[in-house]
């Protein structure tokens, strides 16, 4: 069966000219916003912050929390934004009823400092291929383990989001290879609001739990040599593992 | 023909890989690899001084490098035409004086001969700043793509010199700026590509502990108290003098050391009348230090970031504000106005920290002066995040990247 091929994707940032110098402003940025828009400040952050151990809010979020300084609505925003990142329309109706709740004369009085306004910006994605074609979904994980954040967050964000008609997906590919759980894992995973790599971390430790069975039964096959053998290198694995921690708690 | 030959050097693609890991170069090679083919030609108007000359000397054999060949030509300059185009990059800086009739013809006819003398034969062109712009007349041939790369802050630019340059501008199949704040209306694209530091510079690279306490000696800078740090050149807009106000707030409840480090005001009138207004200020004052720095300074810069507990950049306006990167990349706590492109590197409470005022600055001062850990925290977040988003292989990968969405656009 043909591999997968991985991609990477650039995002070229162009400000559209809209503004806001206040929370009505920004509503009303927000109600007239482009979709790859929309997708850049309450999305694509995901990937410019994709190692935080914490993923910060999104852009929206981030400028009422540091510029306008109004903690409360910039939290709403934030969880807003995390619970409708997967589905552009919701999330925009989402940072809107957080907007709309708040009334208008107070939105007008909620404002930036000079030269702290927000600029609204689209962003145009240049797909570039990322030289890597897994052939089973094993080799996929593997690569995926190691890949650059961009190709992780076009495969499991952006393509879904952006494009959710096309038919070369990573998820389709993987569910034609039998592995429907995992593909639905992959189909479901932009909705839970994940940093980037707590989204890799997740996806290899699934796998990897998922094939410990499979493992287990093709050991349970092998020779009765080649089984003591295996067994040997696992004890003397975590003999290992225990020394290491032990020298650890030692260590000044 | 005025190409730059550059003399080989280490290979940068390998230092950068070293430094930074194999995956944040796959982008870079990714699209280098979508221009596969394709020439590029970089066209400035100097080979040395100045910013955008310092870019392009790492820049070109990067790209070569990475695979796409590109080559680097330079306009030849004569006085006049130094002066007209000193003039018109003054204009679009916001400061007065015209341009007459016959500079205006000057520049034209300057222009045309440059064109005549140089190859510009790429499939891909980036023209750098105003001075070459008016090339742009002199295609080759169909289905070359040109940018317009402006690495000025046209925000206060005089409408007339604008109104002078804007009918080449427009004629670039896109354009490309550092900040938002800079970008005129225009019909083509016009993309942000925020500007980068070399991490393997003399300014961002590593040094030894003994090294630094060795600049803070000689700088007699006292090592005894944390540092507060603020280097930027002396300019009201840097607002130089609410920072001593800050930290005299600060030093009632911790002790410290505040040094405000800059260059430039030799050259100009108004950078003296600052640091003269500073200096008198900060007399008597015994916990701070006013550096005036020469502007090759680069090893006591990174010295300095790199001894600091607290960098300041408490700027009333910025263009980008790439110092506070460098402090960042220094795993720096920094405390940072929330104006211009500071708050896309300071997200405030995870990278750093931003103020609106003279007693927020101080207060974030005094609290990261009081915890070390969260000194840390926002310092190795800070870190992460310019790894990211602010090193000179992204700015690489996205010049290419707007050409390969030319191409793309474009057929």
């Amino acid at each position: 069966m043909a591999g997968f091929e991985l991609v990477s994707v650039v995002h070229l940032v162009r400000p559209t000219g809209a503004r806001a110098r206040n929370l009505e402003g920004l509503r009303a940025g927000i109600a007239a916003a482009a979709p790859d828009c929309l997708f850049y400040h309450a999305c694509q952050y995901v990937l410019r912050f994709h190692d935080a151990d914490e993923l910060p809010p999104n852009d929206f979020a981030a400028w009422v929390e540091g510029v306008v300084q109004d903690r409360e609505t910039a939290e709403r925003l934030a969880f807003a934004a995390a619970q409708e990142s997967h589905h552009l329309a919701g999330l925009r109706r989402a940072l809107l009823a957080v907007l709309e709740a708040i009334p208008e004369n107070t939105r007008l009085t909620r404002d930036a400092p000079e030269e702290g306004e927000f600029r609204f910006h689209g962003v145009d994605s240049v797909v570039v291929p990322a030289g890597l074609a897994p052939g089973t979904v094993d080799e996929l994980v593997e690569h995926l383990r190691g890949a650059e954040p961009a190709s992780l967050f076009y495969h499991l964000y952006e393509r879904p989001l952006l494009h959710p008609e096309a038919e070369d997906t990573l998820e389709g590919w993987v569910e034609q290879q039998g592995e429907r759980a995992l593909a639905q894992w992959l189909r479901d995973c932009p909705r839970w609001g994940l940093s980037l790599e707590d989204a890799r971390r997740r996806l290899v430790r699934r796998w990897n739990r998922s094939q410990l069975r499979r493992r287990l039964a093709a050991r349970a096959q092998a020779p009765e040599s080649e089984r003591r053998r295996a067994g040997k290198q696992a004890v003397s694995r975590l003999m290992d593992r225990w020394r290491a921690a032990g020298e650890g708690e030692s260590a000044p | 023909m005025s190409v730059v030959t550059l003399s080989p050097g280490p290979p940068l693609l390998e230092g950068y890989r070293q430094a930074l890991g194999a995956p944040a170069l796959r982008a870079l090679e990714g699209v280098a690899r979508r221009l596969r083919g394709h020439r590029l030609v970089m066209v400035n108007s100097t080979a040395a001084g100045g910013g955008v000359a310092e870019i392009l000397h790492r820049l070109v054999p990067l790209l070569n490098e990475a695979g796409v060949p590109t080559t680097w030509e330079v306009i030849e300059g004569a006085p006049r035409f130094y002066a007209v185009t000193k003039g018109i990059h003054n204009a679009l800086h916001g400061q007065p004086g015209a341009l007459g009739g016959e500079d205006r013809d000057y520049f034209r006819e300057w222009s045309r001969a440059q064109a005549a003398k140089l190859a510009l034969d790429g499939d891909l062109v980036m023209i750098h700043d105003p001075q070459p712009v008016a090339l742009v007349e002199h295609r080759r041939r169909a289905g070359q793509r040109w940018v317009w790369r402006c690495h000025v802050d046209l925000t206060h630019a005089d409408p007339e010199v604008w109104a002078f340059l804007a009918p080449w501008v427009v004629r670039y199949d896109a354009t490309v700026f550092s900040a938002a704040a800079f970008v005129p209306a225009l019909p083509a694209p016009a993309y942000l590509v925020p500007p980068s530091i070399d991490p393997l510079s003399e300014k961002n690279r590593e040094l030894e502990p003994e090294a630094i306490r060795a600049v803070l000696e000689r700088l007699e800078v006292p090592g005894r108290a944390p540092l507060v740090t603020q280097v930027s050149r002396f300019d009201r807009l840097k607002d130089p003098l609410g920072v001593l106000e800050a930290f005299r707030l600060a030093r009632r409840q911790e002790s410290a050391h505040l040094v405000l480090a800059g260059g430039g005001a030799a050259d100009d009138p108004e950078g003296s009348a600052v640091l003269a207004e500073v200096r008198a200020r900060a007399a008597g004052m015994t916990d701070v230090t006013v550096l005036e720095l020469p502007p090759d300074s680069h090893r006591d810069i990174n010295a300095l970031q790199r001894a600091s507990a607290v960098v300041l950049q408490k700027s009333l306006r910025e263009g980008f504000a790439l110092t506070v990167s460098e402090a960042l990349w220094k795993r720096r706590a920094v405390v940072a106005s929330a104006v211009g492109g500071i708050p896309l590197q300071v997200m405030h409470e995870r990278t750093g920290l931003l103020v609106r005022s003279v007693e927020g600055a101080a207060y974030q001062v005094t609290r990261l002066l009081r915890n070390p850990s969260l000194r840390r925290y926002l310092g190795e977040a800070g870190e992460r995040h310019v790894r990211a988003n602010f090193l000179l292989p992204r700015e690489a990968r996205d010049y290419l990247a707007v050409f390969a969405r030319l191409l793309e656009v474009g057929g």
